[in-house]
């Protein structure tokens, strides 16, 4: 695993046979691949370990309703999930088998994992991480991880100082004074060893000895963005259920207000007396929760539901939420400030919604201009929801204002239309030009645009399509005043460059129309 | 009669024009001489520094060349500037000058009234050609008509039209046309070159890319959409602009009106050195009569004196006189102000130069022909480089700087170029390359030759040459190798002139404050013939003047370089034995080595040495010829009588590089001028690859003269080796003067030389435990760091018996900065009491006084490191001034009120290896020594006691690795040398057990090696089969308390100890070749 850090990028965590090797995290890439020329990386995802730490602690919840995870502060330590397992270990046949229990089962998910078990959180931290450790050294193998009542004291002396959970600082300092166990700590002075290593350091070791409490604070579980209304009776008109979703969604709105939150999708499920589920959803393109707008969204469902021989409960959930704050657009239109873009965005918003909803996902496309010098790429479809492109090899977003490009035609044609033309050779504009047997004459014409292909796609590979070749747009104007947006592919090699063969064959180049103009 | 139209292309921008353009200049000149341009042009962005190779290109081409610039000012139109005469020229250079000084490196900032102002005198005597904004600006017409009415008289204003190919052309020329009009200023036809061919519009987009930090695919509209913006040939641009003849015809007859040629930048000496009434020869000879009576104060020897009016004679056919009299007046200046200084390079060891006291090379003591330097029928300026005191050189440059000022001296640049890594990784990013197959592929440039890699170098890295994007990336960094990245500056190469430098080429600013730097490079500089003067660095320099220093205060003996007893036996027999660390140049494992084969035995003896471990000499395989032919194991011999000339002082074997140039003419045939620049392309062997053509010459030259083939091809073989670290005999003969002037200081004051390398660390090659180590082995008494009795520096302190000891310097504390400790010892007085009288009359913060606590430095406190550190520790931080006397009171009480408190003892591997985390080194033991007892029992053997083992035996040795190197002329193998208690080990580790024991070989900081013992004279190495990884043990040993601390024998002042330390890599540094 490697990180990006400062000065480069640097090994995060090392797998068995790579630590055999020698690597150790925080040793640069380059220095590892001297190492292992061949060393395999993948990029480090923190966000992803916290989640899967987060969630670790929450099955842990199936042996105490007290788990806290413990994220990662370095990787010689690892991370952990407190477990307050007081009152808890006789359902599990006591505290060896409910070890036994955890581990095991934490073993078969593929986890390497280890416990203990003692009176006060520090001393369990400590013994979990170099109890094992320490007590191979003193010959007791078995049930090392359990800490007898009142034992902390004794057992804790032998454990390294890092075992007391110090402050980082602390700890390099002590060991620099050769204070290397927690041992060394008990009969020191505790005046001046809180001057020296500050009174973090006292804490942790009065925590660990047990001389102040230190309780496990369960994580709070996020809120479900649901809200629920239950019927005395069954109800069965659509009316009704209208009348009752529309007090569901302002319940709702209060709820993501007080977060400042916005939904993107709303489920709407309704639970029947039959015992079946009805359920609509519905999309949008930007964060919102104003009643008034969803429940015109879900109108386009409703009909369609099936409400069976009535409902007894429906909820209404967001699934999916994003920030959102509520008091901007307001502000900006009492004072008139906000550009009309936004104004624009903001009413064009709820309209496409409603198309989206009405006919169907992925129906609402808008254009967007790309940043290519090449005319079809420089404009693309996207999905009005979503904003994602349609093409997968989308040319790059422009980050500021496109510069000022020679008019391009109202409609260009997806593919080019192959047309057969007369025009003066090297680079002309055409005399006259022949398309679906209607021969164009020329009047006017202006051009050429010379635009050459982006040889770092895979299309411009030179091969058997002529994608590589370079183009020549002219716009042009016939004798009926049609104006046409013509391009010849491929130059006529002139001059030739003294670095190309004479014998070279030049193939002679073609004529399209990609587009018309008005 | 040609029927091509006349054209010049005016508009041409060269890759000197960094990131911007896609060819380098001499390709645009040649291709504009192909293309049957009327002349060529190089007009960069607001610099001069590619004008010199297209000049250069331009007479190999014999083609017209003109001197052009694009003028980008701050607030207007881009414009094109060529001078017409000489003068418009220093007015165009003092006006970049200008830009560059006032922008910070690499940029230059004017503005439009800077062109209209009196430095460019309102653009008199220029063509200026105005470059239309694009996309154009609606005051664009206002802009071009005030430039024109604003400039002098004599300029010639006009606008620039090119063919953008961007669907308006037409119309767009015909408006520029019509302002051009409305202005005055008559259209030109350009054409916005970028490259000089179209193919190189993907390398043009790469660098964009470049430019921009970004990839291709997301470049967008920052690339240029077609492939126009190349060179075009008269007729196509008279085509495109066949509605204008006139702007076509126009820029041939520009071009023509420019007759300032970079040849007329004719050079002068400045002219100060010269005293009133006197010519710089009559100057000359005086000062050099006058010096040579102070060298030889009882007369001056015969052979001297005819040598001596001998070279005068020379140097005034040839006009060298203010040369040598600028040297001179830059090394009277270091001589005033006590920095050492010696001469070296072609000139240098003349007996003028050692009357001037440019060198102190004796011209009795050697042998030297002065015509082999500086001849007449090169006609090539003489050469001398200065060497100073590495420390004290800037001294010397800003002395420089101000007795010529900055208009008239400069340093010259370097060109830093795209070297085959950087191309590779800047041109994968570009493309959009994952990290790790730019890392890949830029692993792989070892081994690129000219072809770039093959197809099976590229899958040994695990990729697939036939990707296409792969393929793309190897052939685009390719092309993109050598090309210019930015300026530097150069070592030391400083170039002044009698009337303004900055007439002649724009000086900028260097990245380092206080310097500046020219545009040009050494080889343009050369080509111009403009003299330099190389104003160079050298740590020995300083480490020989802090010696001589030390022995003039504590010994009473004042020397100079010339002073020191010439031709002392003892300091020849100390090198015989090859005991030479810290001895300048001698003192690598190569050279250690073959002092005691080719036994040294007097002054010459160590020219010989310094220049026979040379790539020159090994490549050549002239080494051992020569050590046969010393020992007499083979006769002496000659290829001819007219080599016996050339080669009779090195035994008939070729080792200097001026021999194998004289066997070039005398064996081979070639004219001088041709032995010239054979060895000019030796010099720019590696970055151009351009050789062979000589070969041939050469072998066929020697052969059809009677010469044995392979006699010849050995010969060449040798001049390619000297192509990057030629060794002429003079500057072995300065360097030799070196050796034995450090040689006899080790010898005769080992303590004191000690100290002074020591002191003048970092140079050499030997880290401070290693000298200090050797010094003790040479008797020296040795102490610990100690915050009240050291210094900054390392110290002689008496001790019994008249002898001096060796005080170690804070200096050798791991992150102690010099400031803090000038306040320490500035405050010491009679000397600290405790730690907290430390805090407090040193004032030094708490973490500074944390280092010295970690150095051990504290023993004169009664301090151990551990008892150190818990009382800097019981320091507050953060004591506001007001209340500072309180506090002490306070302090006080606490102080007393504090109990005791008792640390753990430190073992006494923990104290040796924190000793080598804080100062590198340990003098209470070395690491080995405590693991003996451990690899005793694994059958691992001391340095010493491998010296009684028979050849081929197999052994195991252990110890901290000191350096591996991997020598060019070594083809893979590895070169390791460890050290234990008792002394070094030389390994040889070979490629293929390499590749078995890679990890081992590059990460071990303690090696055990298995291997089998071969010697070579007194010269012992193990040859590696087994390689182990011991690092594991120092880190055991800091944890060993079983190591008590009375096991060994400790000094004075150490008697308990610490703390735990990391015994990570960084402890025990080697020196490496990666």
């Amino acid at each position: 695993m490697v990180t990006a850090a400062h000065g480069g990028i640097r090994l995060a965590a090392v797998n068995m046979p790579a630590a055999l090797r020698g690597l150790e995290p925080g040793l640069t890439l380059a220095a590892a691949r001297a190492v292992i020329p061949d060393l395999e990386t993948t990029p480090t995802e923190p966000e992803h370990d916290a989640k899967a730490l987060q969630v670790l602690s929450d099955w842990c919840s199936c042996y105490t309703p007290w788990t806290a995870p413990e994220a990662l502060a370095e990787p010689a330590v690892g991370a952990g999930v407190w477990l307050d397992v007081t009152g808890c270990a006789h359902l599990f046949g006591g505290e060896d088998s409910l070890l036994d229990h955890l581990l095991g089962r934490m073993r078969r998910q593929g986890f390497m994992a280890q416990a203990a078990i003692a009176d006060t959180p520090g001393a369990a931290w400590g013994m979990a991480r170099y109890g094992r450790a320490a007590s191979c050294e003193n010959s007791a193998e078995a049930g090392w991880g359990i800490v007898s009542p009142g034992e902390h004291r004794q057992v804790l002396k032998a454990l390294p100082v890092a075992a007391l959970r110090p402050p980082r600082e602390a700890c390099e300092g002590l060991d620099r004074l050769g204070l290397r166990r927690a041992g060394d700590l008990y009969d020191l002075p505790r005046g001046p060893l809180a001057a020296r290593f500050g009174d973090g350091l006292l804490q942790r070791l009065d925590q660990a000895l047990g001389r102040v409490a230190e309780p496990v604070s369960p994580r709070e579980r996020t809120r479900a963005h649901r809200v629920r209304l239950a019927f005395p009776e069954a109800i069965g008109h659509l009316d009704d259920v209208a009348a009752g979703l529309a007090r569901l969604l302002e319940r709702l709105e209060q709820r993501l207000a007080d977060e400042r939150l916005g939904l993107r999708r709303a489920e709407f499920t309704l639970y029947r007396v039959d015992g079946a589920v009805s359920r609509a959803t519905v999309g949008t393109s930007r964060p919102v929760r104003d009643p008034g707008h969803l429940q015109r969204l879900f109108a386009e469902r409703l009909d369609g539901l099936d409400l069976g021989f009535g409902v007894e409960v429906m909820t209404i959930a967001a699934p999916v939420v994003e920030a959102m704050t509520s008091t901007q657009l307001d502000l900006d239109e009492v004072g008139g400030q906000s550009s009309t873009a936004a104004r624009r965005e903001a009413r064009l918003g709820p309209l496409v919604d409603r198309l989206e909803t009405r006919l169907g996902r992925g129906s609402v496309l808008r254009l967007e201009a790309r940043a290519s010098h090449v005319p079809e790429r420089a404009g693309i479809a996207a999905s009005a929801l979503d904003g994602r492109p349609l093409a997968v090899d989308a040319a790059p977003a422009l980050d500021e204002a496109p510069p000022k490009l020679r008019p391009r035609p109202l409609r260009l044609f997806a593919r080019p239309r192959s047309v057969e033309a007369v025009a003066e050779v090297p680079d002309g504009p055409p005399v006259l030009f022949r398309w679906r047997r209607v021969v164009h004459r020329v009047v006017h014409a202006e051009g050429p645009e010379r635009i050459a292909s982006e040889w770092w796609r895979d299309e411009a590979l030179p091969g058997e399509d002529r994608s590589h070749l370079t183009r020549d747009y002219y716009r042009i104007e016939d004798t009926e005043g049609r104006r046409f947006w013509l391009f010849r592919e491929g130059l006529y090699d002139v001059p030739p460059s003294p670095q190309t063969e004479a014998s070279e064959p030049i193939r002679a180049p073609r004529w399209f129309l990609h587009g018309v103009f008005a | 009669m040609t029927t091509d139209p006349l054209y010049v292309e005016l508009e041409t921008t060269s890759n000197f024009s960094f990131l911007r353009g896609a060819s380098h200049p001499e390709e645009l000149v040649t291709r504009a001489g192909e293309l049957g341009h009327q002349a060529a042009v190089i007009a960069d962005r607001n610099s001069l520094a590619g004008v010199v190779r297209g000049h250069v290109a331009a007479k190999r081409a014999d083609i017209p060349y003109h001197v052009g610039c694009r003028l980008v000012p701050d607030d207007g139109p881009e414009i094109l500037c060529f001078p017409t005469d000489r003068a418009a020229y220093g007015r165009l250079s003092q006006l970049l000058t200008l830009g560059n000084r006032r922008a910070p490196k690499g940029e230059c900032w004017f503005g439009l009234d800077d062109i209209f102002g009196p430095v460019f005198g309102a653009g008199r005597d220029q063509v200026l050609i105005v470059i239309p904004s694009e996309p154009a600006d609606e005051n664009f017409a206002d802009t071009l008509a005030a430039i024109r009415r604003r400039v002098h008289a004599s300029a010639r204003v006009h606008l620039a039209a090119s063919h953008l190919y961007r669907g308006d052309d037409a119309a767009r020329i015909a408006h520029l046309a019509d302002l051009a009009e409305a202005a005055g200023t008559p259209l030109v036809a350009t054409n916005d070159v970028h490259a000089h061919d179209p193919l190189r519009r993907s390398l043009q987009d790469v660098l964009i890319c470049i430019r921009e930090h970004c990839t291709v695919a997301d470049a967008g509209y920052r690339l240029h959409a077609n492939a126009e913006r190349h060179l075009k040939s008269p007729a196509e641009m008279a085509r495109l602009f066949a509605d204008y003849p006139d702007a076509v015809a126009l820029s041939a007859e520009l071009a023509a009106l420019c007759t300032f040629s970079l040849s007329e930048l004719a050079y002068e000496y400045p002219g100060e050195t010269v005293s009133p009434g006197e010519t710089p020869q009559s100057e000359l000879a005086k000062l050099t009569w006058a010096g040579a009576e102070d060298r030889y104060p009882d007369g001056v020897p015969e052979k001297v004196r005819k040598l001596v009016e001998h070279e005068l004679k020379l140097v005034g056919e040839l006009g060298f006189a203010p040369y040598f009299l600028t040297v001179h007046d830059i090394v009277c200046f270091a001589r005033a102000r006590g920095i050492l200084c010696q001469g070296r390079g072609s000139a240098a060891n003349s007996a003028v130069c050692f009357c001037l006291g440019i060198t102190a090379v004796d011209p009795d003591r050697i042998d030297v022909l002065f015509e082999r330097f500086i001849s007449a029928e090169r006609g090539e300026p003489p050469d001398i480089d200065v060497d100073f005191e590495h420390e004290r050189r800037e001294e010397v440059i800003q002395y420089i700087y101000q007795k010529y000022g900055r208009e008239r001296a400069a340093l010259t640049a370097t060109v830093i170029s795209y070297r085959t890594r950087s191309a590779v990784r800047e041109v994968s990013k570009a493309l959009g390359l994952s990290e790790d197959i730019g890392a890949a592929l830029a692993g792989l440039a070892w081994g690129w030759s000219k072809e770039g890699l093959n197809d099976d170098q590229v899958r040994a890295a695990g990729l697939d040459p036939s990707e296409p994007r792969l393929r793309q990336a190897l052939a685009l960094a390719m092309e993109i190798k050598g090309f210019p990245r930015h300026l530097s500056q150069h070592v030391g190469g400083f170039v002044m002139t009698e009337g303004p430098l900055s007439s002649v080429v724009p000086i900028a600013n260097a990245a380092m404050e206080d310097r500046t730097v020219i545009e040009w490079d050494k080889d343009d500089i050369d080509a111009l013939g403009i003299l330099k003067v190389d104003v160079l660095a050298l740590g020995m320099l300083s480490c020989i003047r802090r010696a001589f220093d030390l022995i003039e205060r504590h010994h009473g003996r004042a020397l100079t370089l010339a002073s020191v007893p010439a031709e002392d036996p003892r300091v020849y027999d100390m090198l015989c034995d090859g005991d030479s660390v810290g001895v300048f140049q001698v003192e690598s494992r190569a050279q250690m080595s073959m002092l005691p084969r080719l036994k040294p035995r007097c002054f010459y003896d160590l020219v010989i040495e310094v220049a026979i471990v040379r790539p020159g000499p090994i490549q050549g395989d002239m080494v051992h010829p020569y050590l046969r032919r010393r020992n007499g194991e083979e006769t002496v011999d000659y290829p001819s009588a007219e080599l016996e000339a050339v080669l009779g002082k090195t035994m008939g074997v070729p080792l200097f590089q001026e021999q194998a140039m004289k066997i070039a003419v005398v064996g081979a045939g070639f004219t001088p001028t041709e032995a010239d620049n054979l060895r000019r392309a030796m010099a720019t062997f590696r970055k151009t690859g351009k050789i062979y053509g000589f070969r041939e010459k050469f072998i066929d030259g020697m052969t059809a003269r009677g010469y044995d083939e392979d006699f010849a091809t050995r010969c060449f073989k040798q001049i390619e080796g000297f192509g990057d670290y030629g060794f002429p005999e003079s500057h072995a003969a300065s360097f030799a003067l070196l050796v034995y002037v450090s040689a006899w200081l080790k010898c005769h004051y080992p303590t004191a030389f000690a100290a002074a390398i020591v002191n003048s660390q970092p140079m050499g090659f030997y880290a401070p435990a290693q000298l200090v180590r050797d010094a003790r082995d040479h008797g020296a008494i040795v102490r610990s760091v100690d915050v009240n009795h050291s210094n900054w520096d390392c110290t002689l302190e008496p001790c019994s018996q008249g002898r001096v000891a060796l005080r170690l310097g804070l200096r050798q504390i791991k992150g102690l900065r010099e400031a803090d400790v000038e306040r320490l010892v500035a405050a010491r007085q009679r000397g600290y009491r405790d730690m907290r009288e430390l805090w407090r009359r040193s004032g030094l913060s708490p973490k500074v006084l944390e280092r010295l606590a970690k150095a051990d430095a504290c023993g004169s406190l009664g301090l151990n490191r551990r008892d150190a550190l818990w009382a800097v520790r019981g320091l507050s931080d953060t004591v506001l001034p007001l209340f500072a006397a309180a506090e002490e009171r306070d302090a006080l009480l606490t102080l007393q009120n504090e109990p005791e408190t008792v640390l753990p003892l430190a073992g006494i591997g923990e104290q040796v290896i924190d000793d080598y985390t804080s100062l590198r080194l340990s003098l209470k033991a070395h690491p080995m020594k405590l693991l003996r007892p451990r690899f005793r029992a694994a059958r691992v053997i001391t340095a010493r006691t491998l010296e009684t083992i028979k050849t081929d035996t197999l052994v195991r040795v252990a110890g901290l690795v000191l350096c591996r190197q991997r020598p060019g002329t070594a083809s893979g193998v590895i070169f390791a040398t460890l050290e234990d208690e008792t002394g070094v080990v030389n390994v040889i580790v070979w490629p293929k057990v390499f590749e078995r024991f890679r990890t081992i070989v590059l990460r071990s900081r303690l090696l055990s090696i298995t291997g089998v013992v071969q010697r070579e004279g007194r010269v012992i190495h193990v040859i590696a089969r087994r390689l182990e990884d011991m690092s594991d043990r120092l880190v055991e040993l800091a944890r060993d308390d079983a190591l008590a601390a009375d096991e060994l024998p400790l000094l004075a002042n150490s008697a308990t100890v610490n703390g735990p330390s990391l015994a990570n890599q960084s402890n025990f540094p080697s020196r490496d070749f990666h």
